[in-house]
């Protein structure tokens, strides 16, 4: 039942008029009313594209009428100007006042567009007339292409930032420390290295005589006081305080003894060995 | 062995691949329905949903039982509701609790209607803006034998619709969208369509009215949306559907003006599996941070340091209802943020670890409490973000540069130092004593 039904309404449909559109013309005029640009244009072949700037006035005129001789002019449901953004895919819609006759006339003043104008760039937007009716078949028109003046980008939330890839931070780091070239470093090194030259170099002439150098009573003394310095040396390069402390006081108990020893033995040698 | 385990489970699993596409967050429907509206004009959408495993309870809009939730526990993890003509419900059912419930972990589905009851408000609240009472959608294109408010509409391409669906029939009430992102829209109006009122061509003069009035104008255009879906900050989701009809066996079995079946079904289909967190269901499974040539993370980080970053990430797959390691987000982002984010790097996937993300960078040389942050949101995705507290602190007094060729003057005249010492204690106490003992054997004769 519902299968015939709709057979039926297709039947219908099809015996339905078609829609034509009559003498669609324009006109492009400027703020002191002169005209620019004015051209009634066919729906088979697209006019060059049209310009307007901010202070033009955009005027459309054509007539719906039903297809064949004679057709009256109809007044459909819908008719609607559409202008679309192919690039940015903005668009927007207007609709046009229709006489009963079927006469339609649209203006477009850019000194004060229309909100239905969309978002522009400078990409052209692509202009369609929509007809549709509850009785007639409907039918789309691709009238011309129109460029305006680009208007401000449609707005933003503020989130929209967190759904895109953001910008790439790089911390700028405080530059390297600078050091003085090694070559100044060094001679400053064997400047202060330079009194040992002349002290070996006195010493070499005067050669004072140091018999007990190697005597066993000094000999632990020595080692132990140059064990201390090593002890030293270690700790610049790596221990930390704990442990030298640790390590020192554990040479410290035989430095002491061999100290004991070797100044008692100088100072039976001070004495004559008496 | 191997070989008879296989042959034996795979056609088990080829059936439950069929049967359980289960979804990441539990399987209890709760479905509200009209009581205009017979649940048998929408069997093959019910019946698609229990094949897939959903246990789907069905209940009145002025029913207390069951309640959606129970002491402020949600009581299912998915509602739907297609109550389209509803005006009053029941006690537990207010836009306050559906809008609780999406911040419990449930799902919500909802399917609208020219008329204006509490669902109007609440798409509202989700920034739809729904025309006046009373204006469904009407399209005179394409022509067709249906009346004009039974709409075939094309499926846009969006990761959430299977590409190459056939358009669907829909009848019911556009919405414009505002620019929050967290909407997605799923199903564009044609851009012939417009929301009127009308039932024949005198009704011509009342749109232009409309549009010379003011306000909000006429709902006309592609710039409307059909079916929009709405992922809400605990990644819940919920889909507002301007006309329950879309679901109807009706529409799905009906043909297209060319003679090819609807896509109703496969759009249907893939809705519900955007709501019930099946498909683009993602999580981060755990991070971990460490410094290079460190496994374990550490206490804290000192500036300067080269620390590494690694994100495991978790894709849920529908078909074996399990979170499988993902290794396809090529423009997740980390950041190392202290009030601001100090560094802001790519986080790539590791090749030949699947789900792994890991990045190594320099920590910046301020000091204080840094965040590892990573906020990945995009369209119809589940959101992804974590963050991780870690202070960063000055060098110690010893991890300063040493051994510096600017104080080699400074360090030999230390080391001259020592060894001037041990070279006086030892000649002073190696000494010669002659020169004494003459003076002192010389007064003694006197």
């Amino acid at each position: 039942m519902f299968v015939i039904f709709s057979w039926l309404l297709l039947a219908a449909s099809v015996q339905a008029a078609k829609l034509t559109l009559q003498s669609p013309r324009f006109t492009i005029s400027s703020s002191n009313a002169t005209t620019l640009r004015t051209e009634t244009f066919t729906t088979t072949q697209k006019p060059e594209p049209l310009t307007l700037s901010s202070s033009d006035t955009f005027k459309l005129t054509f007539q719906i009428t039903e297809e064949g001789e004679g057709g009256k002019g109809v007044q459909p449901h819908q008719t609607f100007l559409r202008f679309y953004d192919g690039v940015s895919g903005e668009e927007g819609i207007q609709p046009i006042r229709v006489t009963p006759g079927g006469k339609a006339k649209f203006e477009l003043n850019m000194a004060r567009p229309p909100a239905s104008i969309p978002p522009t760039t400078t990409d052209p937007l692509k202009v369609t007339l929509i007809l549709g009716s509850f009785v007639h078949e409907p039918v789309k028109y691709e009238l011309f292409d129109l460029y305006i003046p680009a208007s401000q980008p449609p707005p933003q939330h503020a989130d929209e930032v967190f759904f895109h890839t953001r910008p790439v931070i790089e911390h700028t780091f405080h530059p390297e420390q600078k050091l003085p070239p090694t070559m100044i470093s060094a001679v400053f090194a064997c400047l202060v290295l330079s009194p040992w030259v002349v002290l070996l170099g006195l010493w070499a002439k005067v050669s004072p005589s140091v018999p007990h150098l190697f005597s066993p009573s000094v000999v632990p003394f020595t080692t132990l006081l140059g064990a201390f310095e090593l002890l030293l040396f270690w700790y610049w390069v790596e221990l930390n305080l704990g442990q030298v402390l640790l390590y020192g006081s554990l040479l410290a108990v035989p430095t002491v003894f061999a100290g004991k020893q070797a100044l008692a033995k100088t100072g039976e040698w001070r004495q004559g060995r008496s | 062995m191997r070989l008879f385990s296989s042959t034996l489970l795979f056609p088990l699993v080829a059936l439950a691949r069929l049967v359980a596409a289960k979804s990441s967050s539990g399987d209890s429907v709760l479905v509200l329905l009209d009581p205009s509206l017979e649940k048998e004009n929408f069997s093959i959408f019910f019946n698609g949903l229990e094949q897939r495993g959903y246990a789907l309870t069905f209940r009145a809009p002025k029913d207390a039982e069951p309640a959606i939730a129970e002491y402020d526990v949600p009581s299912f993890s998915h509602v739907i509701l297609f109550t389209p003509e509803s005006k009053s419900y029941a006690q537990d059912v207010t836009p306050q609790s559906l809008v609780g419930l999406l911040s419990q972990n449930t799902n919500l589905l909802i399917a609208m209607s020219p008329k204006q009851t509490l669902l109007t408000s609440l798409a509202a609240e989700f920034s739809l803006i729904l025309p006046p009472p009373g204006t469904p959608l009407i399209s005179h294109h394409p022509a067709r034998a249906e009346p004009p408010t039974v709409i075939p509409v094309a499926v846009p391409q969006s990761p959430l619709v299977r590409p190459g669906t056939p358009p669907v029939w829909f009848s019911g009430v556009p919405h414009a969208l505002n620019t929050n992102p967290n909407l997605v829209p799923i199903l564009r109006a044609p851009s012939e369509s417009f929301a009127a009122d009308s039932n024949d061509d005198s009704g011509a003069s009342m749109l232009v009215d409309a549009t010379e009035k003011g306000g909000e104008g006429l709902w006309a255009g592609s710039q409307m949306d059909l079916v929009t879906g709405f992922q809400t900050s605990h990644n819940t989701r919920v889909v507002f559907a301007g006309g329950v009809e879309l679901f109807s066996d009706e529409f799905t079995k009906k043909e297209l003006p060319n003679g090819k079946p609807s896509g109703n079904a496969q759009f249907a289909r893939d809705v519900v599996n955007w709501v019930f967190q099946e498909s683009l269901a993602l999580r981060i499974d755990h991070t971990t941070h460490h410094r290079v040539n460190e496994t374990v993370p550490g206490e804290f980080y000192t500036t300067n340091d080269q620390i590494v970053y690694t994100a495991h990430i978790s894709a849920y797959n529908p078909r074996t209802s399990s979170w499988e390691p993902f290794s396809g987000l090529t423009d997740l982002q980390l950041e190392f943020t202290m009030l601001d984010p100090h560094v802001r790097i790519a986080l790539p996937p590791v090749a030949g670890s699947p789900g792994i993300y890991e990045v190594q960078f320099r920590a910046p040389d301020r000091h204080g409490v840094f965040k590892f942050v990573v906020d990945w949101r995009r369209r119809g995705y589940t959101y992804l973000q974590s963050s991780t507290t870690v202070p960063v602190v000055p060098p110690r007094h010893n991890e300063y540069p040493r051994f510096l060729s600017a104080a080699w003057p400074y360090y030999a005249g230390a080391m001259s130092t020592s060894a001037g010492f041990i070279l006086f204690a030892a000649l002073w106490l190696a000494g010669d004593v002659k020169g004494e003992r003459k003076v002192k054997k010389g007064t003694k004769t006197e």
